[in-house]
């Protein structure tokens, strides 16, 4: 493992299935040289952190497409700080309203991805997060 | 036009020939891609050399006979209008009960509900971590008690509610009818058993391990045919599979992969095709390549009629004949610019309706943004009379038969779609599943969709394209949590004061013939008329499966069951 490649937990919390944006992301980022610990749906904020003890990773980004991301967020934040996990930024996209955005800043949460973000956008955030400089890119086949 | 460039060059104060040239480029119309939406690419044009080698009679057939082709009878819309639906749900039973309310104000014809995130993983609304989540996104009904608030004047041997639900919502139903003694043999309305499905489509082996889900999905099937023959099942509930992301083809080759195997595990159980299929629907989505969405209706009733004839040696046009449910694609509609969705689903209904099917409903055009605000589920109301009464969409049976197009794109939607049927069968479906082959499939295509529209190679306007300037806040639905706390109150109140021995000993009778992988419907419902809640009931099964209580891991079962 190159001390230089970014590690990324992504996950989802609570009774949320929508998947897919989550799943093309952790693809597409496997694509620019990120190592993805996909957790998948259904986590529990306790059980993420628990993970995220294991793991040592440098990002964690939650993919939220139902109404409770606010909830959830500041319950995993919280549960984070408790296990000392206070460096590890946290990255949120999906549906995510504008409207939203101060409450989920305020709480700690260092990136927000909501509709329209480009892949650009978030690969440039996790180089700045995470103080690693940009791999080179993995092409696909 | 002209009038509208000048004027923005000049407010942008792009008026240099350079900025401009950029702006006549982006307003005109060109053609971006030459490929259908699902990734079928085509020709300029199409002529008698396409489809020399259809013979009208084994190919299509008039609307209403085999391979029904053109149609599942021949009236089509004038015997039969297709049932405008309405879905609704949110909150305590109360809530929802309020909106279907005004949806039959406001002139649907049939009710669809749907359950909170939490009822339809079959986890009740006091869960310690998951609470948050009751009431979101559907109703919540863990209890009979709460189908009883939800439906309370609503007979449901005589009115048909369409249930956009899986797991317990049937025995719930059963439970309720039986409670209040009524003739479950006469039960209307509909539900959407396929629990393979829900496994690929997000709940994944944590809610819905594939085994036991598909084993509950022929239970649930067994015993709606023999006791309930009214009643419809929608399997395959193909509709999530492709949100997911499978092509047109293959919405077809999964889902017919997931009803072949239901049909022939239903037969080792001693039913015959003709006894399940007439009960089966197929839930289908509407995307908005209009000609590919056509030609896959036309496809999918042809290769459910072969398959039931010539595989499972049907001998009742009822069994070949595929009912069709269709809710417009969400998928396909954005986030930026909402009220263009409305055009998006204006054309999505239009293909359902020239593919003929048999109940509509037009996704809102607020669906990417929160679920259904009141005038939204208006609008897609209006969307389909416009189309019924204006449009004349539902006059002509299959009125683009006939069409070089059509018919070629018809044709090759069915090959492509054996061709994924022969692959998942080749290992096996429940294998295929289990072993993240079909998942593989669609990451891989959602990861192709994504790229081409990084690279412009599709254009999704006010996405990647023609993005609008003012990104406008769109109108979020909300309601009261007022009735919710009620409700979570009111359930945590049932739970201390039922009847614990009698409940204790419908419990452990579902125990024993959940362990012994005997059909558990019965004891479910008994258990659910003794007051027992959706959780407790579906946990129960789990752990005579071998599988923890909760699937978070976080509730331990309150019962203690027998040893075995």
């Amino acid at each position: 493992m190159s001390a230089n490649i970014i590690r990324c937990m992504l996950g989802m919390l609570g009774t949320d299935i929508h998947s897919k944006g989550i799943r093309t992301l952790a693809q597409l980022l496997r694509d620019r040289g990120v190592e993805v610990i996909y957790l998948g749906e259904h986590n529990t904020p306790m059980g993420m952190v628990r993970a995220m003890l294991t793991e040592d990773v440098d990002i964690v980004g939650l993919s939220y497409s139902t109404a409770t991301y606010l909830h959830y967020t500041r319950d995993l934040l919280a549960k984070m700080r408790e296990a000392g996990l206070t460096d590890v930024p946290v990255m949120v996209g999906g549906l995510i309203h504008r409207e939203d955005e101060p409450a989920l800043r305020e709480m700690g949460v260092r990136g927000i991805f909501g509709p329209g973000t480009t892949l650009e956008q978030i690969m440039k955030f996790m180089y700045e997060a995470s103080g690693k400089a940009p791999a080179a890119d993995v092409a696909r086949p | 036009m002209k009038q509208g460039i000048a004027d923005e060059a000049a407010e942008g104060q792009a008026g240099s020939p350079v900025d401009l040239q950029k702006h006549i480029e982006d307003v005109s119309i060109k053609l971006s891609r030459t490929a259908t939406w699902s990734g079928i690419e085509t020709q300029a044009w199409y002529g008698p050399d396409d489809v020399a080698k259809h013979d009208y009679a084994r190919d299509s057939g008039d609307p209403g006979q085999y391979p029904y082709t053109r149609g599942a009878f021949p009236q089509m819309y004038r015997s039969r209008m297709w049932t405008l639906r309405n879905i609704v749900g949110y909150g305590a039973p109360e809530d929802t009960r309020e909106g279907v309310m005004n949806a039959l104000k406001m002139g649907t014809a049939g009710i669809d509900i749907v359950p909170d995130t939490l009822s339809a993983e079959a986890l009740d609304p006091d869960h310690p971590v998951l609470s948050a989540d009751a009431g979101q996104e559907g109703c919540s009904v863990p209890t009979v008690r709460d189908l009883e608030i939800l439906l309370q004047g609503i007979d449901v041997t005589r009115t048909d509610v369409a249930w956009h639900q899986t797991m317990m919502i049937y025995p719930l139903v059963v439970a309720m009818a039986r409670k209040q003694g009524l003739d479950i043999a006469k039960l209307q309305g509909s539900h959407q058993p396929d629990h393979l499905q829900l496994r690929l489509a997000g709940w994944s082996e944590t809610i819905v391990p594939t085994e036991l889900g598909h084993r509950t999905t022929v239970d649930c099937i067994e015993y709606s045919v023999r006791h309930s023959p009214r009643w419809a099942l929608g399997c395959p509930q193909a509709y999530d599979l492709r949100e997911r992301g499978v092509p047109a083809s293959g919405e077809i080759g999964l889902g017919m992969a997931i009803v072949r195997q239901t049909i022939r595990d239903l037969e080792a159980r001693g039913l015959t095709v003709d006894q399940v299929a007439p009960s089966l629907a197929w839930v289908s989505g509407a995307d908005i390549d209009l000609f590919e969405e056509v030609a896959k209706f036309r496809a999918l009733r042809r290769l459910w009629a072969r398959t039931m004839k010539d595989t499972f040696g049907s001998k009742e046009p009822r069994a070949q004949r595929v009912r069709i449910a269709c809710h417009t694609s969400g998928r396909a509609l954005v986030y930026p610019q909402p009220l263009n969705n409305l055009a998006r689903a204006t054309v999505q209904s239009l293909a359902a309706l020239l593919g003929g099917v048999q109940s509509l409903e037009a996704c809102t055009y607020d669906e990417p943004i929160c679920i259904p605000t009141e005038y939204a589920r208006e609008l897609a109301t209006r969307t389909q009379q416009i189309l019924a009464h204006e449009v004349g969409a539902a006059r002509t049976a299959d009125p683009l038969g006939g069409s070089y197009y059509v018919e070629a794109l018809t044709d090759r939607v069915e090959a492509d779609a054996r061709q994924l049927l022969e692959k998942i069968e080749a290992i096996g479906l429940i294998e295929a599943i289990e072993n993240g082959t079909v998942e593989g499939l669609m990451d891989d295509y959602n990861y192709r969709f994504q790229l081409e529209v990084d690279r412009l190679e599709r254009i999704v306007v006010g996405v990647n394209r023609f993005q609008p300037k003012e990104q406008e806040q769109p109108k979020r639905f909300a309601f009261s949590p007022a009735r919710m706390t009620e409700h979570i109150r009111r359930f945590q109140t049932l739970k201390r004061e039922r009847d614990q021995a009698r409940l204790g000993a419908k419990i452990a009778a579902l125990y024993r013939v959940a362990h012994r992988r005997e059909n558990a419907h019965p004891a479910m419902i008994e258990a659910l008329m003794a007051d027992a809640s959706i959780a407790e009931v579906w946990g129960t099964v789990r752990v005579a499966s071998g599988y923890p209580y909760d699937p978070f891991r976080v509730l331990e079962s309150p019962f203690v069951y027998p040893t075995m």
